[in-house]
C-alpha cells in the first residue's frame, strides 16, 4: 500500500508543478484533471472512498469550466499568448523554490519528533452517517454557499444592463 | 526515526504542493491560471485532511470535511470565472497588469 | 419552546426563509418593496439580539447552548451556542445591515433582487459565524462571508469593482489555504474541531509534545485571520475592495464584514489558544503596526472612501491591540470597540453616500465649505469623527479607554501609551478631511449643493443618535459590568 502511494504522490507533485509552469492554459487543465486522478488514487488507498469519487467527478467538471473559458474566451494566438504573459520565464524559478522549500522541510522533519497521539486503529465510521447526523451544520453551510454560487453566475454570468 | 515515514512524506509533498500555488498564484499575470494555482494548493489541503482523517481513525469526519471543502472550492472557482468572463468583456484580455485603476 | 430559544433560533431561520419569501413573490413586488423584505430582517435581527442580551443578563448565563430547527429531529440542523459577548456582535449586524438597507433605497437603482438575496446570504454567514462551536463550521460560514462579498462588490460589472473583487478575492484565497491546512494539521493531532475538543486539546500535556506543530498551525490561523480583518500587513486588499464598490455595500464591507470575518475569528482563536504567549505577542505587534500604518496612509488620501477605509485599518488595530491582552477586560473592550466602529464607520459611510449625490468622484479636493448647505452630513460626520478620535463623551472614547485601561492592568504600559499616542494621528487625518469638505468658504460652483433627503438623512441622525446616547450612558454599563464581576 505504501508503495501506491509513495508512487502516486511523485505524480501528483509533478503533474501540479506542470499545471502551474505550463504556458498553455489547456495543458494546465489537463495536467490538474491527472493531478485530482492521482488524488483520488491516494484517497481511495487511504480508505476515503466516498471523498475520492466526488473530488474525482467535481474536478472533471471543473476543468470543464477551464476548458470553455479559455477555449471561447482566447483570441489570442499560442505564441502570441507566450510572448503576453511569459509565464514559462515567470515560473522558472518554481522548480529551485520547491528544491529549497523541500530541503527546508526534510531538515525540519528530521529535528522534530512528529508523532500523533490519537489512535490510529480505524473507529467504524460511516462518512453519510457523520455527514447527516453530527455535520449539519455544514450540510446547511454547503446549501447556503451553493445559493451563493447561483446568485453569482445569475449576477455574474449574465451581460445584462450596466449601471 | 526513519526518514521513509508516510505521513512525513505526504506532509513534505503537500506544503510543496502549497508552495507552489501559492507561487502560481503570486507570479502569473493569467486569471485563469490564479485558478489553476488555487486549486493545486487546495488538492494539497484536500490530502492533509484525507490523512489526517487516517492517521486518527476519523475517516468519516475527514470524508465530510472534504466533502464540504470541495463543494466551497468550486464555488470560489464559479465566482473567479464569472469575475474573470467580466473582465475579459471590458479590456478584451483576462491580464490582471490591467486593474490599475485603484491605487493610493 | 421559551423566549431564549426563540430568538436563538431567529438568527439563521428568518434570513433563510427570508429568501425562500422574497423568491417566491412576483417579481414586480419584490422590485418595488426590496426595500421592506431586507429591513425587517435587519429590524428582526436587533430586536431579537437586545432581547438575547437582556435574558442572558437577567438569568446570568454566561452562554445558551440550543439546537437549530429542533422539530426535524433530534439533533435539528446541529447544535449551536450563544456566549455572552456574541449578542452585540449580532445586534452590529442588525444595524449595519439597517443602513446598508436605507443607502441602497437611494443608490441601488439596478440589481435590487439580487442586493437583498446576498444580503440574506451574507447575514446567514456572519450569524452563522457567531453561532457555530466548531472551527470547521466557522471556516464553511466564513467562506460564505466572503464569497457573498465578492459577488456583491463585483455586482454592477464596473471596472472599479471587478478590481476590487479580484483583490479581496485572491487574498482571500490565501486566507483559505492557509486556515485550511492548519486546521488538518490540528485535527491530525485531535480527532475533532470543535472548539471542546481543540481547548482540551491544547490545556492537556499531549499538546506539549506537539510544539512545532501547534505553533506553525497558530501562525497559519492568525496571518489568515489578519487577512481577513485587513491588518497590516495584509491590508493591500481592504481600501481597494471598500472603495469600489456601491456605498451600501461599502457600508457592510467596512461596518461588520472585517469585524465578524476577521475580529471575531481571532476572538475564537485567542481563546482557544489562550495558552501560547507568542499569540499575544504576535496579536499586539500586529495592532501597533495597523494603527499607525492605517494612520499614515489615510493622511494621504484624496478619495473620502479611501481615507474612511484606511481608517478602519487603524481601528481595527486598537481591536486587536485589545485582544492582545488575553483578559476578559481587553475582550469587553474589545468587543466595545467593535460595537462603537460600527456605529462610527457607518456614519461615515453614509455620508460618502450622501455626498456621492453632488460628487461623482468623491474627491475631498473638489469639496469644500460643504457646512453650510449640508448641516445634518456635517454634524453627524463631525461626531463620528470625535468618536473615531476618542474624545469624550462618545463611544468610541469609552472603549478605547477600556483598551487601554486593559494594557495598563495587563502589565503592558508601553503599549497602553503607544495606542493613546497614536490617537494623534487619527485626528490629524480626520482634521485635514473635515477642514477639506466641511469647514472653509463655500465656493461658488457648489451653492447649489442641497442637502441630502429621506433614508440618508434619517439613518445619519439615527446613528449620530446612537452614538451620543451610548456615549452618555456608558458609565451606566460600566458600572453594571463591575456589579456583575467582569472587570
Amino acid at each position: 500500500m505504501e508503495t501506491i502511494i509513495f508512487i502516486s504522490l511523485l505524480f501528483l507533485l509533478v503533474f501540479c508543478i506542470m499545471a502551474v509552469m505550463s504556458h498553455s492554459l489547456l495543458k494546465s487543465a489537463i495536467y490538474l484533471g491527472f493531478a485530482s486522478a492521482t488524488l483520488g488514487i491516494i484517497m481511495y488507498v487511504l480508505g476515503a472512498k466516498w471523498a475520492a469519487v466526488i473530488e474525482v467527478s467535481v474536478c472533471s467538471g471543473l476543468v470543464t469550466v477551464i476548458f470553455i473559458s479559455a477555449i471561447s474566451l482566447s483570441s489570442m494566438k499560442k505564441d502570441q499568448i507566450q510572448r503576453h504573459y511569459n509565464d514559462k520565464k515567470r515560473m522558472a524559478y518554481l522548480p529551485i523554490t520547491l528544491i529549497v522549500a523541500g530541503v527546508i522541510l526534510v531538515v525540519v522533519a528530521l529535528t522534530t519528533d512528529f508523532t500523533v497521539t490519537g489512535s490510529a486503529v480505524g473507529i467504524a465510521e460511516d462518512f453519510r452517517e457523520v455527514l447527516w447526523n453530527e455535520r449539519q451544520i455544514d450540510v446547511l453551510g454547503q446549501i447556503v454557499a451553493i445559493l451563493v454560487g447561483g446568485i453569482a453566475v445569475d449576477v455574474l454570468f449574465r451581460s445584462g444592463q450596466f449601471k | 526515526m526513519e526518514i521513509l515515514d508516510l505521513k512525513i512524506i505526504m506532509l513534505i509533498a503537500g506544503l510543496m504542493m502549497i508552495v507552489a500555488g501559492c507561487y502560481c498564484i503570486i507570479r502569473t499575470y493569467h486569471m485563469v491560471k490564479i485558478i489553476i494555482g488555487i486549486e493545486v494548493a487546495m488538492k494539497a489541503v484536500t490530502m492533509f485532511i484525507i490523512m489526517g482523517g487516517y492517521m486518527n481513525g476519523h475517516m468519516g469526519l475527514a470524508q465530510s470535511y472534504v466533502v464540504t471543502a470541495i463543494v466551497i472550492e468550486v464555488i470560489v472557482a464559479v465566482v473567479l470565472a464569472g469575475v474573470t468572463m467580466n473582465l475579459y468583456k471590458k479590456y478584451g484580455n483576462m491580464d490582471i497588469r490591467n486593474l490599475i485603476q485603484l491605487k493610493g | 419552546m421559551n423566549y431564549l430559544d426563540l430568538s436563538a433560533e431567529a438568527f439563521l431561520l428568518v434570513p433563510l426563509a427570508t429568501i425562500i419569501i422574497y423568491n417566491i413573490c412576483p417579481k414586480k413586488l419584490s422590485e418595488k418593496y426590496f426595500y421592506v423584505f431586507a429591513a425587517a430582517v435587519a429590524i428582526i435581527q436587533i430586536i431579537a439580539s437586545v432581547s438575547m442580551f437582556y435574558l442572558m443578563n437577567v438569568l446570568h448565563m454566561r452562554e445558551h447552548n440550543f439546537i437549530f430547527l429542533k422539530v426535524l429531529g433530534k439533533s435539528g440542523m446541529g447544535s449551536l451556542c450563544i456566549t455572552y459577548f456574541s449578542p452585540v456582535f449580532l445586534f452590529c449586524i442588525g444595524l449595519v445591515s439597517f443602513a446598508s438597507v436605507m443607502i441602497a433605497m437611494h443608490t441601488i437603482d439596478a440589481k435590487k433582487t439580487h442586493y437583498v438575496n446576498l444580503l440574506m446570504t451574507l447575514i446567514t454567514g456572519m450569524n452563522g459565524m457567531i453561532l457555530v462551536k466548531d472551527l470547521f463550521s466557522l471556516y464553511v460560514f466564513l467562506e460564505i462571508v466572503g464569497l457573498s462579498s465578492f459577488v456583491m462588490i463585483a455586482m454592477f460589472q464596473s471596472k472599479k469593482g471587478l478590481e476590487g473583487s479580484v483583490k479581496y478575492l485572491v487574498m482571500s484565497e490565501f486566507a483559505s489555504i492557509f486556515i485550511l491546512t492548519a486546521l488538518a494539521l490540528i485535527f491530525m493531532q485531535t480527532g475533532s474541531l470543535s472548539y471542546d475538543a481543540v481547548g482540551s486539546f491544547l490545556l492537556d500535556g499531549a499538546a506539549s509534545s506537539q510544539k512545532m506543530m501547534i505553533y506553525f498551525s497558530v501562525i497559519l490561523l492568525i496571518s489568515a485571520f489578519a487577512i481577513k480583518t485587513g491588518a497590516v500587513p495584509f491590508h493591500s486588499w481592504l481600501p481597494d475592495a471598500h472603495q469600489s464598490a456601491d456605498t451600501a455595500i461599502s457600508v457592510l464591507l467596512s461596518g461588520i464584514v472585517i469585524k465578524i470575518a476577521g475580529v471575531y475569528s481571532l476572538i475564537v482563536l485567542t481563546r482557544l489558544f489562550s495558552g501560547i504567549e507568542a499569540v499575544h505577542v504576535t496579536l499586539a505587534t500586529i495592532g501597533i503596526l495597523s494603527i499607525v500604518t492605517g494612520a499614515l496612509l489615510a493622511a494621504k488620501q484624496n478619495h473620502f472612501k479611501r481615507i474612511i477605509a484606511y481608517s478602519s485599518v487603524s481601528q481595527m488595530g486598537y481591536i486587536l491591540l485589545g485582544l492582545s491582552t488575553g483578559t476578559t477586560l481587553g475582550l469587553i473592550g474589545s468587543v466595545a470597540h467593535v460595537f462603537s466602529h460600527a456605529v462610527f464607520k457607518t456614519t461615515l459611510f453614509t455620508n460618502a453616500g450622501a455626498l456621492h449625490e453632488h460628487f461623482e468622484s468623491l474627491d475631498i479636493n473638489e469639496m469644500g465649505g460643504l457646512q453650510s448647505r449640508m448641516p445634518v452630513t456635517a454634524f453627524s460626520s463631525i461626531i463620528a469623527f470625535l468618536s473615531t478620535a476618542g474624545i469624550p463623551p462618545f463611544t468610541g472614547f469609552w472603549s478605547k479607554l477600556l483598551i487601554v485601561m486593559a494594557l495598563w492592568t495587563s502589565g503592558n504600559p508601553v503599549m497602553a501609551g503607544a495606542a493613546l499616542t497614536a490617537s494623534i494621528f487619527t485626528s490629524a487625518y480626520f482634521l485635514r478631511l473635515q477642514k477639506k469638505v466641511f469647514f472653509g468658504p463655500l465656493p461658488d460652483r457648489l451653492s447649489e449643493v442641497k442637502e441630502v433627503t429621506g433614508s440618508i438623512k434619517f439613518i445619519e441622525i439615527l446613528l449620530t443618535a446612537v452614538t451620543i446616547t451610548v456615549g452618555v450612558l456608558f458609565p451606566m454599563i460600566l458600572v453594571y459590568l463591575q456589579n456583575a464581576g467582569t472587570i
